[in-house]
């Protein structure tokens, strides 16, 4: 904040607060380079959710392709590690396109979309999430012929992490 | 606050060449959660929080995440790349106030 003057730090405020305004309106809705692109952050219930993302796209039971590694009871829902690993041989042909994570009962349940390219060699991710509370824990992998794969657990959590 | 921004990435200390290498990054950033007034109404603001990493090897996308506010406080996330060649791992994170966190981690053989 050094060299600034007391105008233009207020006027710099001003604008931020014109910027936090608009963007009050538009919650969840990123801006037009990402309007073709499923939208996430949204509050909505998890069957909203999924009809947003995958419409009418039957979802099939991976069984023991795909892995999802998250603990039973997470005594700290503000951070919950998950991980979740597919078998994919991951050539441009055959290979996992996409996995999100989506936690049936929080706010906002579509937690983390990853896309993949096959350079990625591997279909892993990992990542610290939040839980509000107890719920079904879901990975969903998104292979490159459009197959959906569906592993559901549940996490019992102790202290939610999604506050109010 | 002073750290927000700093981004860590870490590989493997020795790799092998051809190997599929699992790389870890973590970024401090407050990931502001939703509050509510006392009525339990959703308070319109606009939240600060990371919607974007973008993971590049030798300038090629690897993996891309769209994250929400169901991420944790200062995010980590993994994900895993083939190592070909040595060169740069890029990890960028992008935040809703414009905000663009950058870290690297050079890939070498051993």
């Amino acid at each position: 904040m050094e060299g600034m003057t007391r105008r233009e730090i207020l006027g710099t405020l001003g604008v931020l607060g014109a910027a936090a305004a608009t963007g009050a309106v538009t919650v969840g809705v990123p801006g037009p380079a990402t309007a073709q692109q499923p939208q996430f952050g949204q509050q909505e219930s998890v069957q909203d959710a999924m009809k947003r993302l995958f419409g009418a796209r039957p979802i099939k039971d991976a069984g023991g392709l795909v892995k999802l590694d998250v603990p039973l009871i997470a005594e700290n829902g503000a951070v919950v590690p998950v991980s979740v690993e597919a078998q994919s041989p991951m050539t441009p042909q055959n290979h996992v396109k996409g996995i999100y994570i989506v936690a049936d009962k929080n706010r906002i349940p579509v937690v983390t979309h990853v896309a993949l390219s096959p350079e990625a060699g591997a279909a892993f991710m990992g990542a610290n999430i939040r839980l509000g509370e107890t719920t079904d824990l879901r990975a969903i992998v998104e292979q490159s012929d459009g197959t959906l794969l569906q592993v559901k657990r549940e996490v019992k959590v102790t202290v939610g992490g999604c506050g109010g | 606050m002073q750290d927000v921004g700093k981004v860590r990435v870490r590989v493997p200390s020795t790799i092998k060449a051809g190997e599929v290498v699992r790389a870890r990054t973590l970024v401090i950033h407050p990931m502001e959660r939703i509050e509510r007034d006392a009525k339990g109404q959703v308070i319109q603001k606009k939240y600060n929080y990371i919607t974007k990493l973008t993971a590049t090897y030798l300038g090629k996308q690897v993996a891309v995440f769209d994250t929400t506010q169901s991420v944790s406080e200062n995010p980590f996330f993994a994900f895993a790349f083939r190592a070909t060649d040595p060169g740069q791992l890029k990890v960028t994170f992008i935040d809703t106030h414009g905000g663009k966190y950058e870290g690297t981690a050079d890939i070498r053989f051993s």
